[in-house]
């Protein structure tokens, strides 16, 4: 191989796109011929330098920017659909259907016209359609914020949680990737975050059960006093059990105990 | 499921599946951005601008390339449009603000990050094409053949444009860190 063939191969060796004998072929010119060697040892030091620069994060307003984008793409992609489709349907049937003599065309006229206002009535509302489309982007919402709530960053795993607070009608999913964040998330403010999550679906039951559960298993005083000003927020009696059993912990900070006391005396009005 | 069945469904009306390609990928494409112009507000913009334009030209998607070659032509042509409007509103010596992002590196920082810079830096001053083809082949991991194939020219003038730009990036990077030098001298 000549110095010009290797030259041409450098790029594909830096990627490690060259095969094994290719491979072995190009190492041997460089063994042995020390201007290609040199050419490629600058080459490789500066392509493997390009790894120091980091990957950025972009701000959360990136991400409700396109789905408000998509959002409303998809509601007019809709309705444009839904505008389309009985003109196609009509324009197909009126060929076959419409009479030929002038008498029955005016009959047929005016049963469409009696039909048309009746339809009107009928298909006045648009909100049936709406709902369905925001069903689909609340379900893709949830679907982001659950694998959000599963990453490995903290930060994504906030924003996790602040994407699940936007969803209407949690999903039991959902709910269960919240509540777990809530139990076992190693980071402070991601368990933080989740309490201020669950607080827009404490309506749920199955919610309510498992915030108060958490209660005790909670250390940090922090996530101990957002629980606790949750629980008294939504009156859930069931607490007042919990903050009882946490004032018996010995260790328990004594903002938290004071709160938990508070909290009893509140529930108890 | 792959990229491009995902994109497949989305070219088919199922627009909402275009969420997960934007979870894939944001992030990617705001670094292959902030890399170009070196201001995160314009690379966001512009991804808003990939994504947008991506939902608008839906239908004309062919699955027989990888998606990341589609979104990426894309994402080369909203680059050129901004360098266009660019161009005509801002004057040319006030696009490169190379002195003002040196000044902003603390003496005290790790040599980690003075070296981010510095190559960051050294990698502005290449033209916008030498900076596409290694950006493309570094960090968004394409295929000489696919960025040829989005760059609409053969193979071989990509590697050799690599080959190029690698080099006159290590003289650029060997100069700033001279002058770097003498400066804390």
């Amino acid at each position: 191989m000549k110095c010009e063939d290797i030259k041409e191969r450098m790029p594909d060796f830096l990627t490690g796109d060259l095969d094994n004998k290719a491979k072995s072929e190009f190492d041997a010119h460089i063994a042995r011929c020390s201007a290609c060697g040199e050419e490629l040892r600058q080459l490789s030091e500066i392509w493997t330098k390009l790894g120091v620069l980091p990957m950025e994060q972009p701000s959360p307003a990136l991400r409700n920017r396109f789905y408000t984008m998509l959002e409303a793409y998809k509601e007019g992609f809709e309705a444009e659909k839904a505008a389309a489709v009985p003109k196609k349907k009509l324009s197909f049937s009126f060929g076959r259907i419409w009479p030929r003599r002038p008498a029955f065309q005016f009959a047929a006229a005016l049963v469409f016209v009696v039909l048309g206002i009746t339809a009107g009535y009928l298909l006045r509302n648009p909100q049936a359609q709406l709902s369905r489309l925001h069903q689909e982007v609340d379900s893709m919402r949830q679907i982001m914020a659950v694998s959000l709530l599963q990453q490995p960053s903290s930060s994504d795993r906030i924003q996790g949680a602040s994407f699940s607070s936007q969803v209407k009608a949690p999903t039991a999913k959902t709910l269960d990737a919240l509540l777990q964040t809530l139990d076992h998330d190693p980071n402070v403010n991601v368990r933080l975050a989740a309490v201020d999550a669950l607080y827009l679906f404490s309506s749920y039951p199955a919610v309510k059960d498992r915030i108060v559960q958490s209660l005790t298993k909670q250390e940090s005083p922090l996530v101990q006093v957002a629980l606790i000003d949750l629980l008294v927020g939504i009156r859930e009696q069931r607490a007042v059990e919990a903050f009882k059993a946490l004032i018996q912990n010995e260790k328990l900070n004594p903002d938290v105990k004071e709160k938990a006391k508070l909290g009893i005396q509140q529930l108890s009005f | 499921m792959t990229d491009n069945l995902l994109m497949e469904d989305v070219r088919g009306g199922k627009v909402e599946k275009l969420a997960i390609l934007f979870e894939r990928h944001h992030v990617t494409l705001f670094n292959y951005f902030l890399r170009l112009t070196g201001n995160r507000p314009i690379s966001e913009d512009l991804v808003q601008e990939v994504f947008t334009r991506i939902l608008k030209y839906r239908t004309t998607y062919r699955g027989e390339d990888r998606f990341a070659v589609w979104m990426y032509k894309i994402a080369r042509n909203a680059h050129i449009d901004f360098l266009r409007r660019q161009k005509e509103t801002v004057p040319l010596e006030d696009q490169f603000d190379e002195a003002q992002s040196a000044d902003l590196i603390p003496e005290e920082r790790v040599e980690r990050q003075q070296e981010a810079a510095l190559i960051s830096r050294a990698l502005k001053r290449l033209s916008p094409r030498k900076q596409e083809v290694i950006l493309l082949s570094r960090f968004q991991n394409l295929k000489y053949r696919e960025i040829a194939e989005l760059m609409e020219c053969p193979v071989g003038t990509v590697k050799g444009m690599v080959h190029r730009a690698v080099q006159e990036l290590g003289d650029i990077y060997k100069q700033l860190s001279r002058e770097a030098c003498r400066h804390e001298m």
